[in-house]
């Protein structure tokens, strides 16, 4: 790469000619004055992130409230409504009915429940909150450190990265997760999944998470992909060719995933396609892919450059250590 | 601590020009992160907005070392939200441009061509060729790694140099 994107050090006629010819957008120096007093404008049709932006200001803002939950021993999770506020215990049950609720969920982030959600409150103490999402549609907008809000759903546990996401659940206990912003880990026994902002991920009862996609996929992309992960030896080879025909260097970390979920032939063509994006960093073997070296799959998983496997493993040993006690 | 990390305990204490400081500090990154997502014309109103966001929560943040990537985060949420209000995003920009030189409206595709690349480049561009930071002060501002900077910069040239050939 050349050093003057990096740092501006030695020059790039191209790259200096983008500078001059965009600078006209940049921020004015200096910025202008900041008006913390005007009101945010509120508009019709507002989505779901702005009612829970909307929603985790208000609770921000209500100083006697605030104070309350700052001075509180144990995490109190609040939850509004149309109809007031109330505190959700541990073992509680909330469902939004008709309506929507917002729950402030300890001190670490906001959820956003659409109406016909039912969740319950299993566990909630400093550095560990964990919920159970058995229906509906949930907006969550973490700001703790990774590792400290779990999601708990008929299918697959979600585990929050550090993120903006959200979950769904059907009437059959699957579930399909969208990431706004960071990451979110779904996992199920020996199976995980590491969904990145900008991918969805599908999760099935009896068979855990499916394998992430980019949001911007065809919908035969996806149906290729469900097939691979919910009716294996069911048409796959046409599946796993549409997939990798398709895909294209954004969906590297969906030919990741796929080099485990694959056997024999097809996964030697998820290794060569995956390489055609992303070399196979020293070390890391067709033979080894094909026996499935965790080491090998970790190299490979660093050199997309997505953050190194080291945090992973440790997070996905401390979800092992956090797996639900039942499983439905 | 650091010095970012010394200006939130400040600010979080009630020290209203530490969170001026912070203002002038990161005005640039979420400028840029904003602009990467929505029309321009409506960049300086939500960059007000995620401040003011950030200053109502900031009590709420519990490690001051975080700050970089918890505005980040702010930044893009209310971009996305605002974004999604104004669909569509690239026809506001482009009628809202005024008519103007040759360079005004190449600079308008060029920032349409960054806009169209997935998110995580297109941030990374915008901060770097439009708001003119380095590598090292992106990583600082938004906190993402170094390396995850590195990668963006250059898969997303790579991308946009082919997009402008």
């Amino acid at each position: 790469m050349s050093d003057y994107l990096w740092d501006k050090r030695g020059g790039d006629p191209e790259i200096e000619r983008i500078e001059r010819t965009l600078h006209v957008f940049a921020q004015a120096t200096p910025p202008p004055p900041l008006d913390l007093r005007r009101q945010p404008p509120v508009r019709a049709g507002v989505s779901r992130v702005a009612l829970l932006i909307a929603a985790t200001l208000a609770l921000a803002v209500g100083g006697a409230v605030f104070t309350l939950l700052e001075r509180r021993p144990t995490p109190v999770w609040q939850v509004t409504t149309a109809s007031g506020r109330s505190t959700l215990a541990i073992g509680a049950w909330l469902d939004t009915g008709a309506g929507e609720a917002t729950v402030a969920v300890a001190d670490i982030g906001t959820v956003t429940m659409e109406p016909g959600a039912r969740v319950r409150l299993l566990d909630s103490r400093a550095g560990h909150h964990r919920m159970e999402l058995t229906r509906g549609t949930m907006h969550a907008t973490i700001w703790a450190p990774p590792n400290q809000f779990f999601v708990e759903t008929p299918s697959t546990l979600a585990v929050d990265l550090g993120c903006a996401y959200t979950l769904t659940v059907d009437e059959d206990g699957g579930g399909l997760v969208t990431v706004l912003v960071g990451w979110v880990g779904f996992t199920t026994g020996d199976r995980e999944s590491f969904i990145p902002a900008g991918f969805a991920a599908v999760t099935r009862p009896g068979f855990g998470p499916g394998t992430p996609y980019s949001e911007r996929t065809s919908e035969a992309y996806r149906q290729a992909l469900a097939l691979l992960d919910f009716s294996p030896g069911a048409g796959t080879t046409p599946a796993l060719a549409l997939v990798l025909d398709q895909s294209e260097e954004r969906d590297e970390v969906t030919l990741w995933h796929l080099l485990t979920r694959v056997q024999g032939p097809d996964r030697d063509r998820v290794f060569d396609r995956l390489a055609s994006f992303v070399p196979p960093p020293t070390g890391v073997t067709r033979d080894g892919i094909r026996a499935g070296d965790r080491r090998m799959l970790d190299a490979w998983w660093d050199a997309l450059g997505l953050g190194t496997t080291s945090l992973w493993r440790t997070w996905s040993q401390q979800w092992k250590d956090n797996q639900p006690r039942t499983r439905r | 601590m650091t010095d970012i990390a010394r200006l939130v305990r400040r600010a979080q204490a009630g020290d209203d020009d530490a969170f001026g400081e912070l203002y002038q500090r990161f005005a640039r990154m979420v400028h840029g992160v904003v602009l990467a997502r929505i029309a321009r014309t409506e960049v300086d109103d939500v960059v007000q907005d995620v401040f003011m966001a950030a200053f109502e929560r900031l009590r709420e943040l519990r490690e001051p070392a975080a700050f970089a990537g918890w505005l980040a985060a702010i930044a893009r949420n209310r971009a996305a939200d605002h974004g999604r209000r104004l669909v569509p995003v690239h026809p506001v920009v482009d009628t809202a441009a005024p008519p103007g030189t040759h360079e005004r409206l190449e600079a308008l595709a060029i920032l349409d061509a960054i806009r169209s690349l997935p998110e995580a480049y297109s941030e990374t561009l915008v901060l770097r060729l439009v708001e003119g930071m380095t590598g090292e002060e992106i990583a600082e501002r938004t906190g993402l790694t170094p390396g995850s900077v590195r990668v963006n910069l250059h898969r997303g040239m790579k991308l946009l140099r082919e997009k402008l050939t």
